[in-house]
């Protein structure tokens, strides 16, 4: 199985349990409509970061009070705004899909928030690179809502990237992106390297989740 | 007058703003618009660089002010708008470069996402627009630039706001990525077709690429456009050096592409992001004396929508006749129910099936026709992209429907009757589209081809004292029934191949009609269908679930060399003939229906149930097959054994069977009795209804009647709909602790209202606690658990 539908099948819930044919199918097939649906854009841009107390970050005009986001960029100097999503199309395609199946639609959902996590990762490692070459090392990618950085910063963060104007991110009232296939993140960048960052599930402090890897 | 040159001489625009004031100081996420008042001399110093550079059109500093960005920031919106027009004329008289410059209010887009795919409406952000284009116009613009453009809905909403609100002309450009293509979809003849329609004075390209990726685009522009071409590029493509965004395609490079854009024929050039004084200065000493190519009226007959356009005249197209309560006891129902799945559904499998443009009626007596044509148009947006024929006799419905469509749409329809003509003729005139025109008027339907091509000529003149153009029509020859008319299909053929050959007007017809009365009416049909489009029929308003109509399509387009290698029609016919129909046979290995169903053997679970159904009763085979089933998968679903997916699998399959079951059961006139309605709601501002959806397929499994009230539903709304039908229980769905909020008022405004209503909630950030905590009677961690809930309220 590819990475992309090893993470499906843990979104859906199988846990540690084998997929079945069919479903798996179904991821496959998704795989394929999101492929050819999917509009992926993403947007990036490197600001200083200074640290004024472990749980006070400032980034241009962002006053971020966070204890978690603070554990995040510990020793970094700068920091990655970053923005991408798979565009509108797949909103289309999922909420069509929802009318006439919604076994392929939960199942779509699912391929597509793995295929979001790929692309944001694809994404992460060529900012890497050029990073590398002035030498600073990245952080795993910490969004808005994480832990308790407030995701009332999801706005001030999607303006000083021009999300809508660069990639067509938008944002509604209560915050919620719009495509909702979006990422929106901070990407610590520092000068000491990290060994063996952690990330995602093995960072979060909800143990019990039923989609913990 | 920058109308009376526009188009013949080239005109030159300015350039980037934003890298400007970056350069001066503007810091990240700053706006830049708050400079017009707090640093005008800045301001004006760009400006007047440019006017020196050689500029002809000078953009105010207004790109994002509207009051969607600037919700609380303290300062005058209506001031910075009006000093952004006088920053522009003080630079201008500072200047005194001794030529004209023209102001042109910038209009840059809100930055948010319109309705059905974001929370923005349609009219919240025309209002946006509205009051910053009269400030403009009130300050002394000279006309009204809305550019930076990506989706075409927002787009319609400014150039309206411009049109019905300012007599300033209009220029409008969007944002196109390397394909071709907005962020949102559309192609380039999608947005012409839009622009055209409503009437922009000059339409094109800015922003997104360098002049070097913009050439494809432009091409296109030439290819369809009948307007004049804006041409403004960035100065390459975005570069990031040290974190920062920089271009690199300098003066000189930049102005030697833009020679070229003007010899393709632009008609208005300038530059966007990262382009200089000095870009613009090296681009007029280059390209000011070459002469401008005329635009030249294109022939095209073109519909549209967000996402593809569709071009009548070449072959046939199909508009899908479904989406129309007439005859159809259970769309009726669907429409009094306010059952919107339903008729979308419609849509999907007319696509599925084939066709290209699908008709939307929604008239019956007694329904608010305006406001459900406005609400099926748009949700159908949601789901399909193909162009929408708005159907209808209720002018006020045309016009709703018309306002919020994303595209240029297709309109059913005007008659020659003179009344007819002055209702919908300025509809089209204001939103553009293509017009459907029938062949009657006062005196009824002439009998003969000649009365019918005369009354077609009667709408074309017509129409042409609105400015609508002959492409813009397309001409329904009418299909009388044979069984009272027997020339009828004689006079409608003839009718079809003079409006081609003397009038080149595009036809249309209404098909099946022509065997109204008759048995068998497909043979009839579909052998009249090939006929029509062998006389010229640009397209047949039909049913693409029909086989007979569909082969009839395929056959007439591969034998008329209108399908290159027959392709369309060997893709849809070898498999048919090769492909084993999984039904009939996995039927004959005589799967059960509690096995199809544990599996999520959808077609299975269908097929077999039409067989039991021939030998049991329908209550039967429910309580003792389809309870039982779903039970197991229920039960291992809780256990952990199944998964989501195959839950679900189960679901659908066992809702196929209830279909089949339900059929045979309002034929025969017994009832199944339901266990009790339900209304299910995202909550106000969520969006993410996945969940909700999940809870609903499966409720209706366990024989609840379910109302979905959709997303981002306001707690007055959930309220009102218990009220009026008495509702036991309601579930609500958040994802987020931004909506809980709203999940909380709602559950609040229910006890306050209908104090005998109880509460289930469930979402990503709900727990038992939180659920407590805002006051819920229950707290649903799975779709299953809601229906254990809901069995133990109804018991």
């Amino acid at each position: 199985m590819e990475r992309r539908e090893k993470e499906a099948v843990r979104y859906l819930g199988f846990g540690k349990n084998a997929v079945d044919d069919r479903t798996l199918a179904l991821i496959r097939e998704s795989f394929e409509d999101l492929d050819r649906e999917a509009g992926k854009k993403s947007v990036h841009r490197v600001f200083d970061i200074r640290q004024a107390a472990d749980d006070r970050i400032l980034i241009g005009p962002m006053d971020i009070t966070s204890k978690s986001l603070g554990r995040n960029l510990k020793g970094c100097d700068k920091v990655i705004l970053f923005g991408a999503t798979l565009g509108t199309g797949v909103d289309r395609l999922i909420t069509r899909i929802s009318l006439t199946d919604m076994a392929k639609a939960a199942v779509l959902q699912a391929c597509a928030a793995a295929e979001l996590e790929d692309y944001c990762d694809e994404c992460q490692k060529k900012i890497a690179g050029a990073m590398e070459e002035e030498g600073r090392y990245l952080r795993p990618r910490f969004s808005p809502g994480y832990g308790d950085f407030d995701i009332r910063h999801q706005e001030t963060l999607m303006r000083m990237l021009d999300c809508a104007k660069t990639i067509g991110l938008t944002m509604t009232d209560s915050f919620m992106m719009t495509p909702t296939k979006s990422v929106t993140a901070l990407i610590g960048a520092g000068k000491m390297r990290m060994n063996c960052p952690e990330s995602g599930c093995e960072t979060c402090a909800k143990t019990d989740c039923a989609f913990r890897r | 007058m920058i109308k009376d040159r526009l188009g013949k001489e080239l005109l030159f625009f300015d350039g980037g703003m934003g890298t400007l004031l970056q350069e001066r100081g503007l810091g990240p996420g700053e706006l830049p618009e708050t400079w017009n008042l707090s640093r005008p001399g800045t301001i004006q110093e760009i400006h007047r660089a440019y006017i020196e550079a050689g500029s002809d059109i000078v953009l105010t500093n207004t790109f994002g002010a509207n009051a969607l960005k600037f919700h609380d920031d303290g300062c005058s919106l209506e001031e910075i708008v009006k000093k952004g027009v006088e920053n522009v004329k003080t630079a201008v008289k500072e200047a005194g470069v001794g030529r004209t410059v023209y102001t042109a209010l910038d209009i840059g887009p809100t930055g948010k996402l319109l309705k059905p795919m974001g929370d923005l409406e349609f009219e919240t952000a025309y209002e946006a627009f509205r009051e910053v284009m009269i400030w403009g116009e009130q300050a002394g613009a000279d006309l009204i630039h809305i550019e930076t453009m990506s989706d075409t809905c927002e787009l319609k909403a400014a150039v309206l706001a411009a049109k019905e609100n300012t007599s300033l002309p209009v220029f409008a450009t969007a944002i196109f990525d390397e394909r071709g293509k907005l962020l949102t979809g559309a192609d380039v003849p999608s947005v012409v077709a839009l622009l055209e329609g409503l009437r922009a004075d000059a339409i094109g390209i800015n922003c997104g690429m360098g002049p070097e990726q913009m050439i494809p685009v432009l091409e296109q522009f030439l290819k369809y456009s009948s307007l004049p071409i804006i041409v403004k590029p960035n100065a390459g493509l975005p570069k990031q050096r040290d974190g920062q965004t920089y271009y690199d395609v300098d003066p000189d490079q930049f102005a030697e592409l833009m020679k070229k854009i003007t010899q393709m024929g632009a008609a208005v050039i300038g530059g966007c992001c990262g382009t200089t004084p000095d870009h613009i200065r090296r681009m007029k000493e280059l390209c000011e004396d070459i002469p401008v190519i005329p635009v030249r009226e294109k022939e095209f007959t073109v519909v549209s929508s967000y996402g593809q356009s569709v071009f009548l005249g070449n072959g046939s197209k199909i508009i899908g006749e479904r989406i129309n309560p007439t005859g159809k006891k259970r769309f009726k129902q669907a429409l009094k129910e306010h059952d919107l799945d339903y008729i979308l559904r419609e849509g999907i499998t007319q696509q599925d099936n084939g066709a290209h443009i699908l008709d939307v009626n929604v008239g019956l007596p007694d329904i608010d026709e305006p406001a459900l044509m406005k609400e099926v148009v748009q949700e159908l947006q949601s789901v399909t992209n193909l162009p929408i024929q708005i159907d209808t006799v209720d002018a006020e419905a045309m016009e709703a429907a018309l306002r919020i469509y994303n595209g240029k749409a297709m309109v059913n329809s005007v008659s020659g009757k003179q009344e007819s003509m002055d209702t919908v003729f300025p509809l089209i005139q204001k939103y553009g589209g293509v017009v459907i025109g029938l062949t009657l008027d006062e005196n009824g339907i002439p009998n003969d081809a000649d009365g019918r091509v005369k009354i077609a000529e009667k709408i074309i003149a017509e129409a042409a004292k609105y400015g609508i153009k002959k492409k813009d029509i397309v001409i329904d020859a009418l299909a009388m029934t044979i069984s009272s008319e027997p020339e009828g299909a004689k006079v409608t053929l003839e009718t079809l191949r003079r409006l081609k050959d003397e009038l080149q007007v595009c036809t249309v017809l209404g098909v099946s009609n022509i065997s109204f009365g008759l048995p068998s009416r497909p043979v009839v049909n579909s052998a009249f269908y090939t006929m029509a489009m062998m006389n010229g029929l640009s397209a047949g308003i039909i049913n693409p679930s029909s086989e007979d109509m569909m082969k009839a399509w395929y056959a007439y387009h591969a034998l008329m060399n209108l399908d290159a290698n027959c392709e369309n029609y060997i893709k849809k016919y070898s498999a048919a003939a090769s492909a084993p129909s999984t039904v009939s046979e996995s039927g004959k290995d005589g799967i059960g229906l509690q096995e199809a169903i544990v599996k999520g053997l959808r077609e299975e679970a269908s097929s077999v149930t039409a067989s039991l159904a021939r030998e049991r009763e329908p209550l039967e085979i429910i309580n003792s097959e389809l309870i039982p089933a779903l039970n197991q998968v229920g039960d291992g679903f809780e256990k952990g054994t199944v998964f989501l997916p195959q839950l679900l699998m189960s679901a659908e399959a066992a809702k196929s069977a209830f279909a089949v079951l339900k059929s045979r059961m309002d034929q025969s006139g017994e009832v199944q009795e339901k266990k009790g309605t339900i209304v299910l709601a995202t909550v106000k501002g969520d969006i993410h209804d996945i969940g909700k959806n999940i809870v609903k397929v499966l409720l209706e499994n366990y024989s609840f009647d379910v109302i979905d009230l959709g997303k981002d539903v306001p707690p007055e709304r959930i309220v009102e709909t218990v009220l009026e039908k008495d509702i036991r229980l309601v579930g609500l769905s958040a994802l987020m602790t931004t909506t809980v909020v709203s999940m909380e008022e709602t559950i609040k405004q229910l006890r306050e209202k209908a104090p005998g209503c109880l509460v289930m909630v469930g979402g990503a950030v709900l727990n038992q606690d939180y659920a407590d905590m805002i006051g819920a009677d229950f707290y649903g961690k799975d779709a299953m658990q809601s229906v254990h809930y809901a069995q133990e309220v109804f018991q």
